[in-house]
């Protein structure tokens, strides 16, 4: 995939360049706002990773704004030092896809990159998931493996989907916390990893390849791969 | 702070007392005025008015005698009524021949200066060497008679005299009464500043805890002194809020932050080998996480307190929230083998912010979860209780002693034996926060055994901040 990073910070942005580098991506790196705007128009991008507070003239909110209106619907992520409920809100707003406060863990970062370049690939509106022998019906809220219907609770099917959705693909607590329960605060508890464990109990422990796995210091990854 | 700039004596507000004196004067005499002006115009206007009808008959009557009854008639006439009076003092009237010789009246010849003309007119002149304002009327009788009747104006001068003398002791009294009056107001009014800035002064100079005096009846100043104490409250509740969290911040992100630098300052010295030196990199991002979650939860709560939130509020369902929040928690209820249950009443609609409402909710969840023993039990309520909603967490733990309530509180605070356990201490001061956000409470209180915290929310929470049942003190315990 091809990214653009604006970001003005020397050592974020190698630090980001390399690691998305090492996920596959082709990355161009702006440093101000007036080139990640040149950038941004002149080159068609699959997403771009815009921090919001940029030299040069123009913030990245701005030229978020600016690409919105002349009609380029790029997913961007956009990353901010800005912590407020607020800040987030009016990220979102001005067309940002998806909100990161810095500082951040690059595993968040690289998971929910993927997130957006999966989103902008499936546009289709589907009925049915399905992961090796997993299948999910969303209209009858019907799960089923090898065969087997599965009996789950309305939370534990949002979570399930969500992570269909997003399979093999780190999820982090956090984008999980957002997104299957709306929640926009820590837990000091390890509640979603206890979330995760009871699906775990339901949708893999009576089989034999497991298809929800932990990924060490960053999420979990349903996946049917080796 | 500097605080010996601010020590510097503060200058009273004289300058708006004294308009209200003079003010009160001057109003007071435009108000005689008002009442004078009128009065002295219709009392001249009628006066002049009498006086010119009066010598119209006058002089009617005379001539109607000439005309009936000749010249000798006339001329008794005359002398009966002015010969003998006080030589031209008030009436003045005069009846000559033909040929200018005087035949009788008060008069010794026809006077100078006045037109020589029949009709009314006003003049002035010299009898006896004194000079006279009168106002005459000449008529010419047939045969060439002519009659001058006239009424002395000097007389009322001393009645105009008079009303004005009156006049001005009115406005004299006025003036007085209203100096007197703007004087005792002035006083009053400095005496109630006074006070407030003294206090005011005082606090300025640091001593956040002063109060200004609430006078007992209820007068316009009580509305304004009872609002600026809440504002005091809030001032002080906000200083000390700042002293605790630079006390806590030096404590809790300074162990942190100490064993990040050990860890690091290990690596560089002892340079051990690669395994060694990435778990001692994961383990400082680690404690780089812990401080990170100590100041997300202190920009939280700055927001939070900060009261922009409120522009973003909505209606929210509490029993639908309660219900969420408690379903979160379920499994690591189950974990610990606790029963966790939620029970909510009817009509728990409730405007505010849903995020920060679940937030606080999660922490008191997460408390309870945190000292309930093992098969313990924890209650989430909601329920209605008139305008208002309360939404508690009861537990069966060990609960937190009466002395140690508004402490937990605090920012930071934690009760002695739970400085192992995660947290950093905030969860009760953003609940805190939360609830005086939305104009509401948090209490905690026995649960025999255990805690039952509660969060009680105003019904409207737009109309009730503000109101004088809005606390701005650390909750009720």
């Amino acid at each position: 995939m091809k990214l653009l990073l604006v970001e003005d910070n020397e050592r974020v942005a190698r630090f980001v360049c390399k690691g998305l580098s090492e996920a596959g991506h082709t990355v161009d790196h702006a440093d101000n706002g007036r080139d990640g705007m040149f950038h941004a128009v002149s080159e068609p991008y699959d997403a771009i990773v815009m921090d919001r507070m940029l030299p040069g003239g123009i913030d990245g909110l701005a030229i978020i704004e600016a690409l919105r209106q002349q009609g380029n619907r790029v997913p961007i992520l956009v990353l901010s030092a800005l912590d407020g409920v607020d800040d987030r809100i009016l990220g979102l707003k001005r067309g940002g896809d998806d909100y990161l406060v810095k500082p951040f863990a690059f595993g968040e970062l690289l998971a929910r990159l993927d997130a957006l370049l999966r989103r902008s690939h499936s546009h289709t509106l589907e009925t049915t998931l399905a992961l090796g022998d997993l299948s999910v019906d969303l209209l009858a809220h019907k799960v089923t493996r090898a065969g087997t219907s599965i009996a789950l609770q309305p939370r534990e099917f949002k979570l399930l989907e969500y992570l269909l959705r997003h399979a093999n693909q780190i999820v982090t607590r956090t984008m999980l916390l957002e997104n299957v329960w709306d929640y926009h605060f820590d837990p000091q508890t390890n509640v979603i990893d206890v979330h995760i464990s009871k699906l775990r109990q339901k949708i893999d422990a009576p089989f034999t390849t497991q298809l929800l796995r932990t990924v060490r210091n960053a999420g979990y990854m349903l996946t049917d791969r080796q | 702070m500097n605080r010996r700039r601010f020590a510097a004596r503060v200058k009273l507000p004289t300058f708006s007392a004294r308009t209200i004196a003079v003010g009160y004067g001057v109003v007071s005499l435009l108000v005689l005025a008002m009442f004078a002006g009128p009065l002295w115009y219709a009392w001249h206007t009628n006066i002049e008015q009498v006086r010119t009808e009066l010598l119209r008959s006058d002089t009617q009557r005379l001539e109607n005698l000439f005309t009936r009854s000749g010249e000798a008639a006339l001329a008794n006439a005359i002398d009966s009524q002015v010969v003998g009076t006080n030589d031209g003092v008030r009436k003045i009237m005069l009846l000559t021949s033909p040929d200018g010789k005087r035949i009788a009246g008060n008069l010794p010849a026809w006077p100078q200066g006045l037109p020589d003309r029949d009709g009314l007119c006003s003049s002035t002149i010299h009898v006896d060497g004194s000079a006279r304002r009168i106002e005459a009327m000449r008529v010419t009788l047939p045969g060439g008679y002519r009659l001058l009747v006239a009424s002395n104006l000097n007389r009322f001068d001393e009645l105009e005299r008079l009303f004005v003398y009156g006049l001005l002791a009115c406005a004299l009294t006025v003036l007085v009464g209203a100096v007197l009056g703007g004087v005792l107001i002035r006083r009053a009014l400095l005496e109630r500043v006074q006070g407030i800035s003294q206090t005011t002064a005082a606090i300025i100079e640091g001593k956040l805890s002063r109060r200004l005096a609430e006078p007992h009846d209820g007068d316009e100043l009580r509305l304004l002194t009872h609002t600026v104490n809440r504002m005091l409250d809030q001032i002080e509740q906000l200083v000390t809020g700042v002293q605790d969290v630079s006390n806590a911040i030096a404590h809790d992100l300074r162990t942190p932050l100490s064993e990040l630098r050990a860890r690091l300052e290990e690596v560089a010295i002892t340079r051990p080998d690669l395994d060694e030196t990435y778990a001692e990199i994961d383990a400082a991002i680690g404690d780089i996480d812990r401080v990170m979650s100590i100041f997300q939860a202190l920009l939280r709560l700055a927001e939070i307190d900060s009261g922009s939130r409120r522009t973003g509020f909505v209606e929210v369902d509490l029993a639908r929230l309660g219900d969420d929040v408690a379903e979160f928690y379920l499994p690591v209820a189950e974990l610990k083998e606790i029963a966790l249950t939620f029970e909510a009443g009817a009509g728990l609609n409730v405007v505010g912010d849903p995020v920060l409402i679940a937030q606080a909710l999660s922490n008191l969840v997460e408390n309870a979860l945190k000292y309930a023993p093992e098969g313990g039990a924890i209650t989430v309520t909601a329920r209605r209780e008139g305008e208002r909603l309360a939404l508690s967490v009861a537990d069966n733990g060990p609960g937190i002693a009466e002395d140690e309530r508004p402490k937990v509180v605090e920012r930071f605070y934690r009760v002695d034996g739970s400085r192992g356990t995660p947290g950093v201490g905030l969860g009760l001061s953003v609940v805190s926060a939360v609830a005086r956000l939305h104009g509401g409470t948090l209490t905690l209180a026995e649960n025999a055994p255990g805690l039952r915290a509660t969060l009680v929310l105003p019904v409207h929470a737009m109309a009730a901040h503000g109101t004088v049942e809005m606390d701005g003190r650390p909750p009720a315990v």
